[in-house]
């Protein structure tokens, strides 16, 4: 029995030895990307169609193993965890548009794009989206995936019933202003009782700070989310509140989702990939939905981009096969898989994306989101914007959710970012 | 048989001067020192490297990428000025009271039905049981129907006995108490079965003389049965506190609509913005690796603090 006890410590203990020496010689084996005939590739559910990562599979077959990993969970976290620990780091990563703030100061990390010859491709790409991928020392850190052109969805024959314009045509002619917009609110609520244009008074805010060219921390680290951009959108927002065009819901509740259904909530300002939430939110409503320009103009919500990091040791290999799989008929092709909708102008006139969508009365939904991709002003990414630009937009919620005052609510927030800029070191 | 030895010889080694026989006390023993290492190594590699490396993150300004900043202390000076670090004390301390003694209440009382249930008795316990092994995630996502405005079933219930609705999601109390019920729901069977163990411990004879002497019922649970689960009460009410006062799930996901951008903010006036909650959102949100450390450790004392407290309330009546 001793024997026996004895015998199985040691074999508990040889395995447990094995599969730790194990864990770690194929640690060694590969400690940072790859080793060239490996190419990993990270992304998101829905970062990528899948058409186009099976199709560069079997392109590049013969020189590289090609292996696409989709990502689960918080993808950024995971992301930037595997690269401060310096080990196992893809070759490619896909990074988010909203995360493109917090990679662009680490620059280094990446390599430099243009370094590859990325400038050749640089005019089949949207000026403003190209931009983006770029860090302020000027390297080029993302190519262009897709981008979200806002677009202003609304519910056909409620817009018709209220005595609104309803023709995709007539509603981006005449409600153009936000003045417009607003009175065929208060009209809509009037003629059909119990119906609001809008969710929330955030969309307002968001939209019309979108909309500009600056937001709330600029290139040289002082704050300017007290300025007139951002006040200008702040008193938008409390407008609509006053003029009871935003309901009480909350986007994404059972609640909300039944008014959209039922047509209590007729308009929405949403971006390209909105198109899909709705499918999948609201399936009852298929083909009462028309889509139209948004008021003022048009801008930009998400987009993503493919980058190469420091770790990968062939990028100019990398490089051709992230330049194929985003080139304009690729970009296409990811538009029907995944809903991305193309950073490559010629991609609008391709067939895949002239499409009539029967879900939005067969509409060519293009006709509208690619001359609006075309318009965006795009603002600085500072990767300070988000801890300051949240105290505001918290407190124009509270604005609409709570009914707090909003002279109250205005000083509130200014103070809250005074505060939070000394602790980031932005001046205020 | 063979193990009696074997478990029995160590302290008489150990009792001996280290300097006479240590390499070959280590040498006889290592393979035991092996066996019961696994445990330690896991622990060292993913709870003391992190526990601290985020102490050493604290003193620092990180983006989580590029190179760390050394900060002093300013982390720390920050967040003892940062009001909304004060506020998500308060509304942690709100919720888990909220929780915590409905359902020590509760819990007792299921244990004491339990312990008197004479059929089905196993049935029972694992019904009750079950919230506290079901997905937090998932709880919290049917919880966010069941408090919807217009077609929740607790609107639903007070507009059946004639009250008005309430925004439940978007108000600042009605977070709280949403928050609160769930948590509360998912532990009172778990600390039921705590209690009930409890219960079992406490011998039949006390309940015999007491009936002997005559007392009721209640008497008897007062005088009797509460106070020998008082270790089983301390436990329940340190582990309540602790898991408490880290909850973080509950509010996220049922939160996570009413919070615009970020998915931490825990809605309207940030009423059902927890510590932890707080933490992830300056953390993942803002990129503020050091000040998240910061908060992290700010969690810590606040926990400590709690512990104690607990610990000296529980204890002082005992010594009565």
């Amino acid at each position: 029995m001793r024997l026996s006890r004895r015998g199985l410590l040691r074999a508990g203990l040889a395995g447990t030895a094995a599969t730790a020496l194990g864990g770690l010689a194929s640690g060694c084996a590969v400690p940072t990307g790859s080793t060239g005939r490996n190419l990993v590739l990270w992304y998101w559910d829905g970062g990528l169609g899948d058409t186009v990562i099976d199709k560069a599979k079997a392109r590049y077959g013969s020189t590289v193993d090609l292996q696409a990993v989709k990502i689960g969970g918080y993808y950024r976290s995971k992301l930037i965890t595997t690269m401060a620990g310096r080990a196992h780091i893809p070759d490619i990563a896909g990074l988010k548009g909203e995360d493109m703030a917090s990679y662009l100061p680490n620059a280094d990390q990446f390599v430099d794009l243009r370094t590859l010859g990325a400038e050749k491709y640089k005019s089949q790409y949207l000026s403003w989206k190209w931009d983006q991928g770029i860090a302020d020392d000027g390297s080029m850190v993302g190519f262009p995936i897709d981008c979200g052109p806002v677009a202003h969805f609304y519910q056909y024959e409620v817009f018709r019933k209220a005595g609104l314009p309803y023709e995709p045509a007539d509603v981006s002619r005449e409600l153009n202003t936000w003045e417009k917009y607003f009175a065929a609110g208060e009209q809509l609520r009037k003629r059909i009782p119990g119906t609001s244009l809008l969710t929330d008074v955030n969309s307002v805010f968001e939209n019309v700070v979108q909309q500009g060219s600056k937001r709330y921390v600029d290139k040289d680290r002082n704050f300017i989310g007290d300025q007139e951009h951002v006040r200008a959108a702040w008193t938008l927002a409390v407008e609509a509140k006053r003029r009871r065009i935003v309901s009480n819901l909350v986007t994404g509740t059972p609640d909300q989702i039944s008014a959209v259904d039922s047509g209590k909530l007729p308009s929405q300002l949403g971006a390209s990939w909105a198109t899909y939430d709705i499918k999948n939110g609201n399936p009852k409503t298929k083909g009462k939905w028309r889509i139209a320009d948004m008021p003022v103009r048009p801008s930009n919500n998400g987009g993503s981009f493919l980058s190469i990091t420091k770790a990968c040791r062939e990028p100019e290999h990398a490089f051709e096969i992230i330049a194929w799989m985003l080139n304009a008929a690729n970009q296409a092709s990811g538009y029907v898989d995944a809903g991305l909708f193309p950073s490559t102008p010629a991609s609008y006139g391709l067939k895949q994306l002239r499409e009539p969508d029967p879900f939005f009365g067969g509409q060519v939904t293009t006709d509208v989101f690619g001359p609006a991709a075309q318009k965006i002003v795009v603002a600085y990414n500072s990767p300070f914007d988000v801890a300051l630009g949240q105290p505001i937009k918290d407190e124009i919620k509270n604005v609409g959710v709570l009914g707090k005052d909003p002279e109250k609510a205005w000083s509130d927030a200014m103070s809250k970012c005074r505060r939070i800029a000394k602790h980031l070191g932005v001046s205020y | 048989m063979a193990t009696v030895p074997a478990l029995e010889k160590p302290p008489v080694v150990l009792a001996d001067p280290p300097a006479v026989r240590p390499r070959n006390g280590w040498r006889k023993y290592w393979h035991l020192y092996a066996a019961i290492s696994p445990f330690y190594l896991l622990f060292i590699a993913f709870g003391l490297i992190p526990v601290g490396f985020s102490l050493y993150l604290s003193f620092h300004r990180w983006d989580g990428l590029g190179s760390m900043e050394w900060a002093g202390l300013s982390q720390y000076q920050y967040l003892v000025s940062d009001s909304d670090f004060w506020s998500s004390i308060g509304n942690t301390i709100i919720i888990w009271a909220l929780a915590t003694f409905p359902m020590i209440f509760l819990a007792m009382v299921t244990a004491v039905m339990l312990n008197a249930a004479v059929r089905f008795k196993n049935v029972y316990r694992f019904a009750y049981f079950l919230p506290n092994v079901t997905s937090v995630v998932a709880i919290a996502i049917v919880f966010g129907s069941v408090f919807s405005t217009n077609f929740g079933l607790v609107n639903a219930l007070l507009q059946a006995v004639g009250l008005d609705q309430v925004a439940w999601l978007n108000t600042p109390w009605g977070i709280k108490v949403a928050i609160a019920t769930l948590m509360t729901w998912q532990w009172v069977g778990y600390n039921a079965i705590i209690f009930l163990a409890g219960l079992q411990t406490i011998p039949g004879e006390l309940y015999e003389a007491a009936r002997m002497d005559g007392a009721g019922p209640l008497q008897t649970f007062f005088r009797i049965t509460l106070p020998l689960l008082r270790p089983t009460l301390l436990f329940v009410l340190v582990v309540s506190t602790v898991t408490g006062l880290q909850s973080f799930t509950e509010a996220q996901v049922l939160l996570q609509n009413t919070s615009n951008d970020s998915t931490f903010s825990g809605g309207p006036d940030h009423a059902g913005r927890t510590m932890v909650l707080y933490f992830f959102q300056q953390t993942f949100d803002n990129n503020d690796f050091g000040y998240g450390a910061a908060v992290a450790w700010g969690i810590f004392l606040v926990v400590v603090i709690f512990s104690i407290i607990n610990w000296r309330l529980v204890q002082r009546r005992d010594e009565d």
